[in-house]
């Protein structure tokens, strides 16, 4: 309909300058004015916003696939190179073949939403790319140099596999982390301008006026990359795992268990240890925005997003939940973790209390019936588990716990041979005790003091977790020098179960991202650009979570089926055999082969 | 294999569902876009506090504050001894009628602060038409008192161009080169002190010309995250506005610069 209008304008038009040409300035007008009627377009059945939506999520999340697992893949290749264990660089190879295909769906994504944002939103579209165009060359270009430097990394990973040229491929994995994290900068602070755009813009700003920089490096452009940068180590870690998990499950040989059931353990690892500094970029950028502008920290804490933090601790819980169980599953296949497991079950209780109380809410908007049937606006209970001490409380414990869960997990199979084991462990657990002491110190005496001076205690609160952790990560890096071993990890022998749990984990945390994105773009609410650029569109209203909700799921299932056919791609090219059984007494046994393009051969005894 | 495969699927699908289901059934809020209004010139009052009840509840957004009774004052329920909010619009200000009062509440927030809140409250004249603040103010008036809002409010701003929709940002047309006058005018005693004028949100301005030079108090003005804040003031760095680089005038920017550079 947007179309035929314009079609007929611009005849008219041509007629006009053709016949009217004395009145050019009036045909000038007019023309404007024609443009002027195109500022959104229509699209079938979900409308321009859906179309969006589904199109930038998407995309967004194969980017954040495409970051994040490039990240994943040179930490693999730097142990396998500097701890001469094959398995890590054979890790980082296989998910390096997964990342071609999904580089090409990144790119395919963009180009979809870059054209519907042409054709849907123009007049916005027009806006941003006046005042970003330059960093749009840069985007594109840079996007060119990263696919390149992918194919050199892949293709060329056989090829330089020894001595300094393996150095050199390494160098090439590092470079691709670089164009892709440029990337991601570029793109956020397109994103980032709409949420927060130099103060001093008002909505009769020319975009010809505004300076470059202070547009590109705006309020929360800093906090977002950040917390998206973190975000995306999660996610690869997560991705990886699930691959893991699903061949795992379907695995056919022993070897090929215990090969997947490590790397599902290396991708959990990775996780959840990324998963626990995630809460402190989230408070950073939370603050930004307060700083930003108080009105919209308020609508994205206490207004109508209230609720949204509410699911948002849920799948955080879940999360963490889902994180924690895996490790004490995998327990089983440890010798000595046994002595442990009586431990499990209190750790248990402080992550339930903890997401119970994170997921409290707090003050929600409410109307006068609703506060009446409350007894007032705070809620004797509710309203006491819900202030940020709290939950800044319940989050830290929960950290801390999480990590207790990691370090009895490492130290399950180790006895430590050095002299002051005995009271290395004491004042590791004496860390553990003082940090908790610390976070419930401030957690409690944070509802005697203002708002003010209660948002500093979280700084504490934060240094204690951190002091504990990086405290008792360097003791227990000396404490592990000639442990002796209590027998190896029986990778492998895992109970299905657990790799449910990895799956939970990457469902959930997609649906986290997607779940944050629409937090992202809402509290803009009726704005392109907040306060700036008014959405005159039929669907500027923002929606409720239950509609957001649905939105995102179809995204996150959009996406896990193309992760599933990439997966399932991979899985072609691949040598199927990873394991060569052979005579013991044949010469070649414990060697290892690169044999055809995409795998490689271990030459193991049979049994 | 085809049963493995089953379960993963059903674990997957099934988080899908939990998660969706969850954020359907708690309360369903949308964010409404401020109605833009069409009033007829004899518009009613009624029909005014319709529209400013709609508002506030919807897309006008006060519910993010004034919903919860401790960040903004309640405006539905009665504040303690003052009363309904449309019983003691008259008494906060000496000299301010309700409705002259209500109003300015809301476009010029920062003139008069409620004790007790912090001066949080948002330019309405940013996000809403004057004719939209004129609803809201008919709608408080309603609670508790009588309405007075009338279409003559809503010609007189529509014919007046400085109520458009930029007035709370924009210069008052202001031509005074008064140091004292500028300072009232610009609001800077809402926050600071002189004398035994003002209110102690920021630093007082008593011996400011002793602690900072004229470079840095121009900075401060015109941007004051540009310059670092004073000692003890960290926490509320971002609290000054920073429109004054458009609202003042580059004389009287140097007369207020020059002024404050002075008091020792
Ligand atoms: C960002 C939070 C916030 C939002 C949003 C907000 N207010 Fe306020 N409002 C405050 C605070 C804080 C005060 C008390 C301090 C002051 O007077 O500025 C206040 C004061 C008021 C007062 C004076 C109350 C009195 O007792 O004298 C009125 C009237 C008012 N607001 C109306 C509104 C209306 C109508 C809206 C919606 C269009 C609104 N406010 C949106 C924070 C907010
Ligand atoms: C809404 C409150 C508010 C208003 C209105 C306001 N200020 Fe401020 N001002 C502050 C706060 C808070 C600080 C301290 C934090 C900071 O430096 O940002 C401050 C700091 C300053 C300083 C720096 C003082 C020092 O010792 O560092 C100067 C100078 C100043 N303001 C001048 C002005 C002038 C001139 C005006 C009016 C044109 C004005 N302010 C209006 C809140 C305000
Ligand atoms: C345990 C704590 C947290 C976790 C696990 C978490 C997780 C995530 C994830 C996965 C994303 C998507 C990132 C991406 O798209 O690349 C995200 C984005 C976001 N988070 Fe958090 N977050 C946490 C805490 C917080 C907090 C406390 C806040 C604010 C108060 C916050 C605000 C946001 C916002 C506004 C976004 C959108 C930015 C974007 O689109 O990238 N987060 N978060």
């Amino acid at each position: 309909m947007t179309f035929r209008r314009i079609g007929r304008g611009s005849l008219r038009l041509l007629l006009a300058t053709l016949f009217v040409a004395p009145f050019l300035t009036d045909v000038l007008l007019a023309q404007e004015a024609v443009g002027a009627v195109r500022e959104y377009g229509d699209f079938p059945v979900i409308g321009a916003r859906g179309a969006v939506w589904i199109a930038a999520q998407v995309h967004l999340l194969f980017a954040a696939f495409v970051l994040g697992v490039p990240m994943f893949a040179i930490g693999a290749e730097a142990i396998g190179i500097f701890k001469k264990d094959t398995r890590y660089d054979r890790l980082a190879k296989e998910f390096t073949r997964l990342l071609v295909i999904a580089y090409s769906a990144t790119a395919i994504w963009g180009a979809v939403l870059v054209f519907f944002l042409t054709t849907l939103y123009p007049a916005f579209w027009g806006h941003l790319a006046s005042i970003f165009e330059v960093s749009m060359w840069f985007y594109v270009g840079l996007f060119f140099f990263e696919s390149f430097t992918l194919y050199l990394y892949y293709y060329g990973w056989d090829r330089w596999k020894l001595g300094r040229a393996k150095l050199g491929h390494w160098g090439l994995g590092i470079l691709l982390n670089i164009w892709g994290t440029a990337v991601m900068l570029i793109a956020n602070s397109w994103l980032s301008y709409m949420m927060s755009p130099p103060a001093e813009m008002t909505p009769d700003t020319a975009p010809e006026m505004v300076q470059f920089w202070s547009a590109f490096a705006n309020a929360t452009w800093m906090p977002i990359n950040i917390h998206r940068i973190i975000a995306n180590v999660v996610f690869g870690g997560a991705i990886v795992a699930a691959y893991a998990a699903y061949r795992f499950l379907l695995a056919k040989s022993d070897e090929e268990r215990a090969h997947y059931d490590w790397m599902g353990y290396v991708g959990n690892l990775i996780a959840i240890g990324a998963l626990i500094v995630l809460p402190f970029a989230g408070y950073y950028l939370g603050r930004e925005i307060y700083e930003y502008n108080q009105q919209m920290g308020i609508t994205m804490m206490g207004g109508f997003m209230s609720w949204l933090w509410i699911i948002q601790a849920v799948l955080i819980g879940v999360l963490f939940l889902a994180g924690n169980y895996y490790l004490w599953v995998g327990m089983g296949r440890i010798p000595g973790a046994e002595r442990f497991t009586p431990y499990i079950k209190y750790m248990l209780v402080v992550l339930v209390i903890g997401v119970i109380v994170w997921a409290t809410p707090h003050t929600m908007i409410a109307d006068r019936d609703e506060l009446a049937a409350m007894g007032g606006t705070h809620h004797p209970f509710l309203g006491a588990l819900g202030v940020m001490s709290a939950k800044n409380t319940a989050v830290n414990l929960m950290i801390l716990t999480t990590f207790l869960s990691f370090l009895l997990y490492r130290r399950a199979n180790l006895r430590p041979t050095i002299a002051w084991a005995r009271s290395g462990t004491i004042v590791q657990g004496l860390l553990f005790a003082m940090a908790a002491a610390v976070v419930l110190f401030f957690g409690i005496y944070g509802y005697f003091v203002t708002a003010i001076v209660r948002i500093g205690f979280s700084v504490y609160q934060v240094l204690a977790v951190l002091t504990a952790i990086v405290g008792v990560v360097v003791l227990d890096v000396f404490m592990a020098r000639g442990a002796e071993s209590r027998g190896e990890i029986r990778w492998g022998q895992m109970p299905a179960r657990s790799q449910y749990a990895l799956f939970v984990l990457v469902v959930t945390f997609t649906w986290l991202m997607g779940l944050m994105g629409f937090a992202r773009s809402g509290i803009r609410q009726h704005w392109h650009v907040w306060e700036v650029m008014r959405d005159t569109s039929p669907w500027a209203a923002t929606p409720a979570l239950g509609p957001a909700a649905q939105m995102i799921s179809v995204c996150v299932l959009i996406f896990l089926v193309l992760i599933a056919f990439i997966f399932w791609l991979g899985g072609l090219i691949e040598k199927p055999q990873l394991v060569v059984r052979l005579r013991p007494d044949d010469p070649r046994v414990g060697e290892r082969d690169p044999a055809v393009h995409g795998s490689e051969l271990d030459f193991l005894p049979a049994d | 294999m085809l049963a493995t495969n089953l379960k993963i699927l059903s674990v997957v699908l099934g988080t899908i569902l939990f998660y969706t289901y969850l954020a359907g059934s708690i309360p369903q809020v949308e964010s409404e876009v401020p109605a833009e209004l069409d009033l007829s010139a004899n518009v009613t009052a009624e029909e005014l506090v319709a529209a400013g009840e709609e508002l506030y509840a919807g897309g006008g957004g006060c519910l993010a504050c004034h919903g919860t009774g401790t960040r903004a004052p309640n405006l539905l329920e009665p504040d303690g001894a003052t009363g309904l909010i449309g019983e003691r619009c008259g008494q906060r200000v000496e000299g301010m009628v309700c409705k002259e009062y209500l109003h300015a509440s809301l476009i010029r927030p920062t003139d008069f602060v409620v004790p007790g809140f912090d001066p949080i409250m948002p330019d309405m004249s940013r996000t809403l038409s004057e004719s939209q603040v004129w609803t809201l103010v008919a709608y408080l008036e309603s609670l508790g008192g009588e309405v007075t809002v009338s279409s003559e409010d809503l010609a007189a701003s529509a014919a007046d161009p400085a109520g458009g929709a930029t007035a709370g940002s924009a210069a008052p047309a202001s031509t005074t080169m008064e140091p004292m006058a500028l300072l009232e005018e610009n609001q800077c005693l809402v926050c600071h002190q002189l004398g035994d004028q003002g209110a102690p949100i920021g630093p007082p301005f008593t011996d400011v010309g002793a602690r900072r030079d004229v470079d840095f108090i121009r900075s401060k003005v015109l941007d004051p995250a540009s310059v670092q804040p004073a000692e003890g003031y960290e926490a509320l760095a971002g609290t000054m506005p920073t429109t004054f680089g458009t609202q003042l005038s580059a004389a009287q920017l140097e007369v207020i610069v020059q002024f404050l550079a002075e008091q020792r």
